[in-house]
């Protein structure tokens, strides 16, 4: 069971001055698996993924990357190591085409006379490759990302993450902000990464989302978990009872005779 | 491009002598520095910076190049010397700023007093002059039939837009002139590359005390004294952001062209030089509000 793990966090501690953000937290995706981490504000996700990240140091506990303990000192670290984290900001240029961006820091290179010149033409046959693998309808590759849908754009930054090879990929929020017909695409996407492989972990307010995309979902609540639910067992009521601590509370009233 | 042109208009009508060959041509010798010095400035706004202590930097090489003649070396220690001087006090602004995240008008501004102060050490208040002319073929020669500065403009700024344009670090430079958190996200080296972009500046601020000393045989005390606000116009008219991310070489040679026709052309027809600055004030302030309007049309 655990030789199916991609990522295995035990006993996570993250505490900032006198508050704990990380009470001995655990969390874990599978190879192809997509799940969700959801929680009310300041239960910890955001601590969780920027630890995951690099951004963040934990005070305690173990991170396992396929089974091996890894350390992210910076989101460098991490990137190198597989691990691709698409924060709400995606950290795309805006005034660089969609073809630039995905092979920002990585270009492909053709020299003339040992002076490194940029083969365009390889970066933006391989973009439009990645772009179509994902299924993302970008008409002109040449456009600046700023002239982007926020759906196009998500879809910019997951072919980065796949162009670095990564094989877990963190969103943070990635429907928040958008259009319906927008938010469909961007689920599809990560349809399409479970399809090819890869686990994805999807951070979230929507609980109707987490519902149509994840197979798990992971509970925090005030720093610790809460719970962890098979999408295919529970309704998003019970979710919900988890992130508010509704379900908690009653749990401990049935318990009490 | 539209202004450009509507100069032109204006004072060949006005004065018959502004449209010869002879006079472009002093235009075209007394705008080779200032281009120059203006391709580094379009790739340090892109970038996102400023530097405003670049007259510092060409007045600072332009004495050691001096000093240099006085002492007798021969031009092939010469000119290495002033670029590597450059080049240097250009590392330095970069240094500080990247280290120090102090904002780059704040730090050049310091090294401005800096580098002015050391001009004066130096020089004492007293001119360097009656140096050699012989590297005047620079600036006042002929190459296959075109004047030298054309080729000099035309090396520079085409290597300039190769660097920027078709090679890994110009994506860099656009990439911090975007935004600095994301491209070190991206895994960039936002500190090197500012460090390296500033060092350019400077050496090619040190090329353009070269040719002004070239052009000229002497240093004066008060040596590069528009060169910083000249070359921050004519890149901004030639349509850089402010703001980092967007630049265009081509724009700001056309803006320096603007800039140096506007100063000739009013001389020619009489008008006192005063209102050269008022005109490319006014074109300044006209090009950043109608920028700062577009730019909250798309927020």
């Amino acid at each position: 069971m655990s030789q199916d793990l991609k990522l295995s966090m035990r006993g996570l501690v993250k505490r900032f001055g006198g508050v704990t953000a990380l009470d001995a937290v655990d969390f874990e995706v599978r190879r192809g698996e997509v799940m969700a981490l959801v929680g009310d504000n300041g239960a910890g996700k955001s601590t969780l993924i920027k630890t995951l990240a690099g951004a963040h140091q934990p005070d305690g506990g173990r991170i396992e990357l396929d089974g091996r303990e890894v350390h992210f000192a910076t989101p460098q670290d991490a990137w190198s190591r597989g691990v691709a984290t698409i924060f709400q900001e995606l950290a795309l240029a805006g005034k660089m085409t969609v073809a630039d961006n995905i092979f920002l820091g990585r270009e492909i290179i053709r020299p003339v006379a040992g002076v490194p010149f940029l083969d365009r033409r390889a970066m933006q046959r391989r973009s439009r490759e990645l772009l179509d693998e994902l299924d993302v309808e970008i008409p002109d590759i040449q456009i600046w990302v700023e002239y982007l849908s926020g759906g196009q754009r998500q879809g910019v930054a997951i072919a980065r993450a796949l162009n670095i090879d990564a094989d877990l990929i963190v969103m943070d929020e990635p429907t928040a902000a958008l259009a319906v017909a927008e938010v469909r695409k961007v689920l599809g996407f990560i349809k399409t990464l479970r399809a090819q492989g890869k686990s994805v972990i999807l951070i979230s307010h929507n609980i109707q989302d987490v519902f149509e995309v994840a197979d798990r979902i992971t509970v925090l609540r005030r720093g610790r978990n809460a719970g962890l639910v098979d999408t295919a067992a529970a309704t998003p009521e019970d979710v919900v009872g988890l992130i508010t601590g509704a379900s908690v509370a009653r749990r401990t009233a049935d318990a009490t005779p | 491009m539209v202004a450009l042109i509507a100069i032109c208009v204006v004072f060949a009508s006005q004065s018959e002598f502004f449209l010869t060959e002879r006079n472009l041509t002093t235009v075209l010798r007394n705008s080779v520095d200032l281009a120059v010095v203006c391709a580094g400035m379009t790739i340090i706004i892109i970038l996102g910076g400023i530097d405003v202590s670049v007259g510092g930097i060409v007045a600072v090489s332009a004495v050691f190049i001096g000093r240099a003649y006085q002492l007798g070396m021969p031009d092939w220690v010469i000119v290495p010397v002033g670029l590597a001087v450059g080049a240097m006090l250009g590392a330095i602004n970069g240094y500080i700023i990247a280290k120090s995240r102090v904002p780059p008008i704040v730090a050049t501004l310091g090294t401005m007093y800096i580098y002015i102060a050391v001009l004066f050490l130096v020089i004492g208040g007293v001119w360097i002059s009656g140096l050699p002319g012989t590297l005047s073929f620079l600036v006042l020669g002929e190459f296959a039939g075109l004047p030298a500065g054309i080729w000099i403009i035309g090396g520079v700024y085409g290597a300039c837009y190769l660097l920027l344009r078709h090679m890994p670090w110009g994506q860099r430079v656009v990439a911090v002139g975007c935004d600095e958190a994301s491209a070190r996200l991206v895994g960039i080296r936002v500190d090197r590359t500012k460090i390296q972009a500033y060092a350019l500046l400077g050496l090619l601020a040190g090329f353009a005390a070269v040719l002004y000393v070239a052009r000229l045989r002497n240093v004066e005390v008060n040596i590069g004294t528009n060169i910083a606000l000249e070359a921050i116009a004519a890149t901004i008219l030639g349509g850089a952001n402010i703001r980092g991310g967007v630049g265009s070489l081509i724009g700001t040679l056309l803006g320096v062209i603007f800039i140096k026709l506007t100063q000739n052309g009013l001389v020619l027809i009489g008008v006192s030089s005063l209102w050269e600055t008022v005109i490319i004030g006014g074109l300044l302030i006209t090009v950043l509000v109608l920028d700062a309007l577009e730019g909250r049309r798309t927020a």
